[in-house]
């Protein structure tokens, strides 16, 4: 088993969805957002701050609000213990001066979010792989 | 017996262009005034741990205020009718404008990001008023920051400004103080953090002119490894350009050194204050 393969997603979902804070914090997240670990790419359904479903059948018939798109390499990084510098955070990754994500489509829900949904994220720090 | 801090807040009126400004400022310590400048969106909280700090203000007049609009430092008369844009010109003019009404001789001003940034302004226009530069997380140029969801009724500002900025400290500064630090960019009035990046982002650039910075008083750059908005590589290069400049690159440390991790901070601010009171 593999960082980003379809059993780490759903040890990941798992995570967010026994997560206390995440139901505190996350209430009004609900949004369907497509998640890109290089080749590698999930539509994560989100519904009130849980993960009822994640989806790898990825295909012409897909529809998501907002994408995040980063190299494996990227995200890798993202997710060790102590991320190194410029890596720790999506609008790190994703600032222009730096450009390793590329964020995505109707943002407005992400922003009215960004407090659970990179709640949500750092969580796959303590993924067990 | 009661535990209170050695810190006084106090308000000071301040003119400037034909407004009578209130401004509330924090202080405390006696000798080389030390003014401390807060980040985008923020107030004198930011810097409560060097306030506090005997080995800082056995030697130093620590003084940290609130720009207009920030903190408890209300905004000018019909700040309703306008869109709220900080300028280089006003905010160095106000921060010496203050530096007068409390009759500071020849004051440090030390501050971090838009107080980083200014330290090059006031360099160029006010170095014979001046003792020192320490330029915490600065840089000629800083782009990218200037953005409208920052201030945007479908998005509720205090949650986003401070999540927007959280990932610009260090893993390794305590949890605690990161989340003190989202506290206080969750409260800044709207628009306040965006109309302080149009100083930041836009308003501020010095890549053309850096070289020509007379070098007169000394410039301490200080930048953490995890700040990603100003990166050690471009402080570098920000430093080599500017004369009488030295270039400290703080590890395990982010864009908030004073208040993310006062302890790490310390290890790097204390020898530069050391060489300021040396010098005298």
């Amino acid at each position: 088993m593999a960082a980003f393969d379809t059993g780490w997603m759903e040890r990941w979902q798992a995570l967010v969805n026994q997560d206390s804070v995440t139901k505190i914090i996350g209430r009004h997240l609900t949004t369907d957002v497509l998640l890109a670990f290089g080749d590698t790419a999930y539509v994560v359904s989100f519904v009130g701050g849980t993960i009822p479903k994640v989806s790898s059948n990825i295909g012409p018939e897909s529809t998501y609000a907002f994408a995040l798109r980063g190299p494996a390499e990227t995200w890798a990084k993202f997710i060790q213990p102590v991320p190194p510098p410029m890596y720790n955070d999506i609008w790190a990754m994703a600032h222009p001066l730096h450009g390793r994500l590329q964020i995505e489509g109707d943002v407005k829900v992400m922003w009215q979010n960004l407090r659970a949904f990179t709640w949500t994220l750092d969580l796959m720090r303590n993924v067990q792989e | 017996m009661a535990n209170i801090e050695p810190i006084t807040g106090r308000y000071v009126r301040v003119p400037y262009e034909g407004e009578d400004y209130r401004v509330f400022y924090e202080e405390a310590g006696q000798g080389i005034p030390l003014v401390c400048l807060h980040t985008a969106g923020t107030d004198t909280r930011e810097w409560r741990h060097q306030l506090c700090d005997t080995d800082i203000n056995s030697d130093f007049r620590v003084i940290a205020l609130d720009l207009p609009r920030h903190g408890k430092s209300i905004p000018p008369q019909g700040w309703w009718k306008e869109e709220y844009k900080l300028t280089a010109k006003f905010y160095s003019e106000f921060l010496m404008a203050f530096c007068k009404e409390l009759e500071l001789d020849n004051p440090v001003i030390m501050g971090s990001s838009m107080g980083g940034n200014i330290c090059l302004h006031l360099a160029r226009n006010f170095s014979s008023d001046l003792r020192a530069l320490i330029a915490i997380e600065a840089c000629d140029y800083s782009p990218g920051w200037w953005l409208d969801w920052l201030w945007n009724p479908h998005v509720h500002g205090g949650e986003a400004c401070a999540t927007s900025v959280y990932g610009l400290m260090a893993p390794q500064s305590p949890e605690e103080y990161r989340r003190e630090t989202w506290w206080y960019y969750s409260q800044s009035g709207p628009g306040i953090f965006k109309g302080d990046l149009y100083f930041y982002s836009v308003d501020h650039d010095f890549r053309e002119t850096a070289e020509q910075l007379s070098g007169d008083i000394p410039i301490y750059f200080m930048t953490g490894v995890y700040d990603f908005a100003c990166t050690p590589e471009m402080t570098e290069k920000t430093a080599k350009k500017v004369k009488n400049s030295e270039c400290i690159i703080m590890e395990e440390i982010g864009h908030f050194p004073m208040c993310e991790n006062p302890v790490t901070f310390k290890k790097y601010l204390m020898p530069v204050l050391a060489k300021i009171r040396q010098t005298g």
